[in-house]
């Protein structure tokens, strides 16, 4: 077999699709956080290292305004409480202005005072940041037991599925045909056990048995059912990663707007086309950083959110490490200060991300976005959307 | 003749230094003995990573995959051929050395020849990004114990031999900055076009820099390989070339010396808060919001230092008297800040260990050092006695320039 | 001055001479200390044969009118949740024994020493604390730092009572190490044994976390195991302990249609991950080990963890006295429940050290050793341990659980030596 297809082996192109927008789903997220990098950038030529941080930071204001809303462990435990999407829409809102409030702290003491000095200064002086918010919020934050937004704040549940090729009805009839014997076995055992009172995990011979027939059965008809789902083709989106997808694709729109059409969104992309010339034009120069870090860190603080919330990952004062690195890594894929090339860049990583899965090399799921980056700067030295100029540190 | 017999005595001394380190160390208890290793080590990583990044200019922060490129290489040799080779001993050990290095240069040359096209933060993610790339791919073969480790075999606890390292790294350091392929080196870090149109081989000098600076990273690997025993991705993450790169920025990007002391400074730190004591002796313990407040309170005072050292008014003396005057104020903000504190009841019950504040304070030493002093502790100079002497306000002789 | 032009090539040379020269002649410093007699391939589970060497050095022996006992454990970094764990239950431990006299009066005194989640640096904080003279090591929660503290102790004729450390490979470093947590070694089997029979399932796709030896290793003795009884692992899935999304792997586990999932994972990433399958539709059994335990597991996971079993060392339910007893304390002393499973370990661990310190036949490390080797049936909160014989590995019980919403359930135990590997 040639190599070419001896790599692909593992590949089920019947899973491409899922896979694709699995992919643009992760890569939303990545764009959203790559986001703050690149204004920052662009703005101070700073790789703000600790943005990361404030992404973790803002996960966990997202926690609090759960627990301050009544969705605390001890009241989610067993019961169902109801939601709405008012108590998401709050949730955000904390989580935007908090890591905005946060952003423009960490500029304001630990960026400006740097600002005259060489750049790799500040870069220093943002590792240590970054270091600080880990190991000083470890002291402080609540890390054990590691505490998640609970998911019932969530009001959207379920999962919208789309077929694009439906399974054979021949198949689908053959498996609801072995659903009935299936289900008898099951009741027959369920019966002994209530008849005879025995644990189900330390059973009498004759229980075995049961057991036996009813796991038999069973197997029988899942054999059956995974036939009928193997055969068709669909896409699975779970509701609540659907509206974290529209959230994004809305914030980067309102992004974009405030960027491109309003007088402080000139003034930004003055500063960053040069600093001190902008500064001479009159431009506020203090007052756009600012506003800088106020945009990166809401867009930072909305992804946390989303992530905390539909992914349902418990928080760490390390939560933002991955997803910093990553989002980084986008940044600069796409043209490091080019607020379109992030989202790009965003995008690519994610879909590149779960191809190398689907391909079945999900050992190298992390590697690979460092591996696409070196062959995208091979040719592309300054990004996809980027330009090239030659500049020293 | 002269010149070599001063050469042959430097060089008599430098190992001398290196035994009287080996003897002092071997004359203290296993821990220290440890710590003047890993020192040795961090010695060795930093200056070296100074060549690439504060002598030629070049942004690297993924130092630790050189490290690890080393460290696997050195290791997995020693695993596979130590038992049916003909050299043994400490012979064996500087194979592997050589080999690390070897490897290391090779992995050097990989990321160096793209970052010809780079600019400065490209660089720095390319080589951030080929780090994480060694450090999946080791935990992914299965002949490197994948994130198990690696048990190396024979483990060699030679003291001097890593500070013999660490002082020909300074020394080949030093004596190409004073050299003319040196001056190349500079040339290029203070301007790369100017540097090319002068003549030099911007290229060869970017790429010689990455090798020659991953090639002692790779030597220190494969020691350390050696001197543990034990070797896992782990050991080698990112974090670990932050460090590095601290270190250098730390000390002064382009000041050797600068680079040693912040080594030997960085390396010790983490481990010396490790036994801070209470007042009697037991563990520490202090309250959440002491700690915040004293945080706080000494990040904002060094901000507002930093800006006043910038502003440059007034005299010396009035600057100084300026700092002290914050420096009190800090104290009594301290205090006025807890007091605020004390009233959130989660900061006011929360009781903190000195022991757990280990990384606190080493990422707020970082900050406000930076703060106070961006050029590092060193600047661009080096801490030679003509230097110690301009600080003191001793002039030194005029040096008599000879025409080559 | 022409000599001062003396080519880069040229001092290269030197250096590499006098590296050379000294090379050969000067052989003083150390030389050869191969003792530690491990060997990388022996994870594959020898562990319980070798006869182990026996540590030849010293130790330290207690000097003044109290008993140093070194704890390493990660209170900063990416284990800190698990390592503060262990170092309350050891506190929990430092105070029941105090209180109950002490060894003739000699009162434990705990030095706590940080190893920052990182193995070079856990091998510092051992040295640290042997240099101050304890005379024995406990900790850490994870294998690979345990590993590098384990040589060091070795060589100094320390005994290491490893916490959380599951790792199989462990014990072959000598006859110093023991630890209170069975072997990835037993777990795996147990898990395969209980899906296969118990749950009759088949088809099993297993998710392991690359960056984690404890995952690489359980995935590897339950994939050994479910294979040799009959079973088939369908498709094998990896991802990185940091990672949130899960979909590319999960998209990739429903399309072969397993019965049963095995996550070998820690519950930080295994909640989201039972969250996400049921979202990608998998409706397959999810299994895994004692990465599992934490209520955390619940709240992230819910609603597709709801119905997943794992392999336990205790069981907050338990009516054993040891158990409630502990739970007690623990809520009296630091409110709540211990977050993960290493609060109990962490106990045990300590209180075995301490127990032994008692049938020690004087106070120093290699009668500590002695005495170690010897604990048989203490009743530790995670089961009766016994060491005697079993060359560091203890032969206890292992607890299968059901999550449930409301929490653990236990479902069947599985003694030391009834599994089927």
């Amino acid at each position: 077999m040639p190599l070419s297809l001896q790599l692909l082996a593992g590949v089920d192109f019947h899973t491409l699709p899922q896979q694709v927008v699995n992919g643009i789903m992760l890569g939303a997220i990545y764009a959203l956080i790559a986001l703050g990098y690149t204004m920052v950038y662009g703005v101070l030529k700073l790789i703000n290292f600790a943005h990361g941080e404030v992404y973790m930071l803002g996960a966990y204001v997202a926690l609090f305004a759960s627990w301050r809303l009544g969705f605390t462990p001890e009241a989610t435990r067993g019961t169902n409480l109801q939601s709405s999407a008012f108590n998401l829409v709050i949730l955000l809102l904390a989580s935007m202005a908090i890591c905005a409030l946060i952003g423009v702290i960490i500029e304001r003491f630990a960026y400006r005072p740097m600002r005259q000095h060489a750049r790799i200064a500040s870069l220093i002086t943002a590792i240590g940041v970054s270091m600080f918010l880990q190991f000083g919020g470890a002291l402080v934050l609540p890390i054990s037991p590691e505490p998640n937004v609970s998911g019932e704040i969530n009001p959207y549940k379920g999962t919208y599925q789309a077929s694009l090729t439906p399974s054979p009805t021949a198949l689908v009839r053959q498996r609801d045909a072995a659903k009935q014997p299936y289900e008898a076995a099951q009741k027959t055992f369920d019966e002994y056990i209530a008849a005879t009172h025995e644990d189900r995990f330390n059973l009498s011979p004759k229980g075995i048995e049961a057991r036996d027939l009813a796991q038999q059965a069973e197997r029988t008809y899942k054999d059956l059912e995974s036939k009928v789902e193997s055969a068709g083709v669909s896409v699975i989106v779970p509701k609540g990663q659907l509206v974290m997808l529209v959230t994004a694709v809305f914030l980067m729109l309102l992004l974009r707007h405030l960027v491109m059409r309003t007088r402080a969104g000139r003034a930004m992309r003055a500063v960053s086309h040069d600093f001190d010339s902008a500064a001479l034009m009159g431009v506020n120069v203090n007052r756009i950083v600012v506003l800088t870090f106020v945009l990166g860190s809401s867009m930072a603080g909305a992804g946390a959110m989303m992530t905390a919330t539909f992914l349902g990952t418990p928080l760490t004062t390390f939560y933002g490490m991955e997803a910093g690195v990553k989002a980084f890594t986008a940044a600069v894929l796409g043209g490091i200060g080019n607020i379109p090339g992030a989202v790009l860049g965003g995008l690519l990583m994610g879909v590149v991300e779960e191809m190398v899965v689907w391909a079945g090399y999900s050992s190298y799921r992390d590697a690979i976005a460092f591996v696409v980056l070196i062959l995208v700067l091979l040719f592309r030295p300054g990004g996809l959307l980027g330009s090239a100029t030659m500049e020293k540190i | 003749m002269k010149f070599v017999l001063g050469r042959l005595l430097s060089i008599a001394a430098a190992l001398g230094l290196c035994f009287a380190i080996d003897v002092f160390a071997h004359s203290q208890n296993d821990y220290t003995q440890r710590l003047v290793a890993l020192a040795g080590l961090y010695v060795t990583l930093s200056v070296s990573l100074n060549l690439i990044n504060g002598i030629t200019g070049q942004f690297s922060i993924g130092h630790a995959a050189f490290y690890q490129v080393g460290a696997y290489c050195g290791g997995f040799l020693s695993v596979r051929f130590y038992d049916g080779s003909p050299v043994h001993g400490l012979l064996w050990l500087l194979v592997m050395m050589a080999a690390g290095a070897a490897a290391a240069a090779g992995a050097g040359l990989v990321v160096g020849l793209p970052s010809l096209r780079l600019r400065g933060d490209y660089l720095a993610i390319v080589t951030m990004g080929f780090g994480e790339i060694i450090r999946i791919i080791v935990q992914n073969v299965d002949a490197f114990g994948g994130p198990y480790g690696m048990n190396v075999q024979p483990k060699f606890l030679h003291i001097w031999l890593i500070w013999l390292l660490a002082v020909s790294c300074i020394a080949v350091c030093r004596n190409l900055v004073s050299s003319a392929h040196g001056l190349q080196f500079l040339a290029v870090r203070e301007d790369e076009i100017a540097a090319g149109a002068m003549g030099v081989n911007v290229t060869r000098v970017k790429v010689t820099a990455f090798m020659l600076g991953s090639a002692f990273a790779g030597a220190a690997g494969a020691l350390l390989a050696h001197f543990e025993g034990f070797i896992t991705p782990a050991t080698f993450a990112m974090d670990v070339s932050f460090i590095i790169l601290t270190m250098v920025v730390l000390g002064g990007s382009g000041s050797i010396t600068g680079s040693v002391i912040s080594a030997a400074f960085l390396s010790y730190l983490p481990e010396y808060l490790r036994g801070l004591k209470g007042p009697e002796g037991g563990t520490l313990a202090v309250t959440g919001a002491s700690v915040a407040a004293a945080l706080f309170a000494t990040i904002i005072a060094a901000g507002i230092i930093r800006r006043l050292l910038d502003q440059a008014r007034g005299t010396p003396r009035s600057r100084a008297l300026g700092v002290a005057g914050i420096v009190g104020a800090t104290l009594i903000g301290k205090i006025v800040i807890q007091w605020g504190l004390l009233f959130i009841p989660y900061l006011r019950e929360l009781k903190i260990e000195a022991g757990q504040l280990r990384m606190v304070i080493f990422a707020v030493t970082l900050i406000i050092v930076m703060l106070l002093r961006p050029q590092g502790m060193l600047a661009h100079h080096e801490l030679s006695w003509a230097f110690i002497g301009k600080i003191l306000g001793i002039k030194a002789p005029a040096k008599a320039v000879t025409p080559a | 001055m022409k000599q001062f032009r003396i080519s880069l090539a040229a001092q290269a040379a030197i250096a590499a001479m006098a590296l050379g020269l000294f090379g050969i002649t000067g052989c003083t410093g150390g030389g050869d200390s191969g003792a530690t007699g491990t060997k990388t391939d022996a994870k594959t589970g020898e562990g319980g044969k070798i006869k182990r060497p026996p540590t030849t050095a010293p130790g330290n022996s207690a000097k003044g009118d109290t008993i140093p006992i070194g704890l390493v454990t990660s209170l900063s970094g990416d284990n800190k949740p698990w390592g503060d764990d262990c170092k309350k239950g050891a506190e929990i431990a430092v105070d029941d024994f105090n209180a109950a006299g002490g060894v003739n009066g000699k009162k434990i005194d705990l030095k706590v020493s940080d190893s920052g989640s990182k193995p070079e640096v856990g091998k510092s904080a051992a040295e640290k604390l042997i240099s101050d003279g304890v005379l024995g090591l406990v900790g850490e929660v994870a294998s690979g730092i345990t590993m590098q503290m384990g040589q060091a102790a070795f060589e100094k004729g320390i005994p290491v009572v490893a916490v959380g450390a599951t790792r199989t490979d462990l014990a072959d470093i000598g006859n110093n190490m023991f630890r209170v947590c069975y072997t990835d070694d037993f777990q795996g089997p147990v898990m395969a044994n209980f899906a296969y029979t118990e749950l009759g399932l088949r088809n099993i796709a297993i998710i392991t976390d690359k960056k984690l030896p404890y995952s690489t290793g359980l995935s590897d003795s339950f994939h050994a195991t479910f294979t040799k009884l009959g079973g088939k692992i369908i498709d094998e899935q990896f991802y990185e302990t940091g990672n949130k999304d899960f979909k590319g792997q999960l998209t990739n586990v429903k399309a072969k249609n397993p019965d049963g999932l095995f996550m070998s994972g820690y519950f930080t990433e295994v909640g989201p991950l039972g969250k996400q399958a049921r979202e990608q539709g998998i409706n397959a059994k999810l299994l895994g080990g004692d990465g599992w335990d934490s209520q955390t597991i619940i709240t992230s996971g819910k609603p597709g963890i709801i119905g997943g079993y794992f392999c336990n060392h205790y069981n907050d339910t338990d009516t054993r006295p040891q158990v409630q007893d502990f739970l007690k304390k623990w809520a009296k002393k630091f409110g709540g429940k211990p977050g993960t499973t290493m609060g109990a370990l962490g106990y045990d661990g300590a209180m075995i050290t301490f127990d032994a310190l008692k049938r020690a036949k004087s106070l120093d490390s290699k009668s500590l050793i002695e005495a170690l080797e010897n604990t048989e049936k203490f009743p530790g909160v995670s089961g009766d341990i016994t060491l005697k014989g079993m060359n560091g590995n203890p032969e206890k019980r292992a607890l299968v659980v059901e999550v449930t919403e409301k929490g653990f359930v236990f479902r069947k135990a599985y003694e030391g030596n009834q599994v089927k590997k």
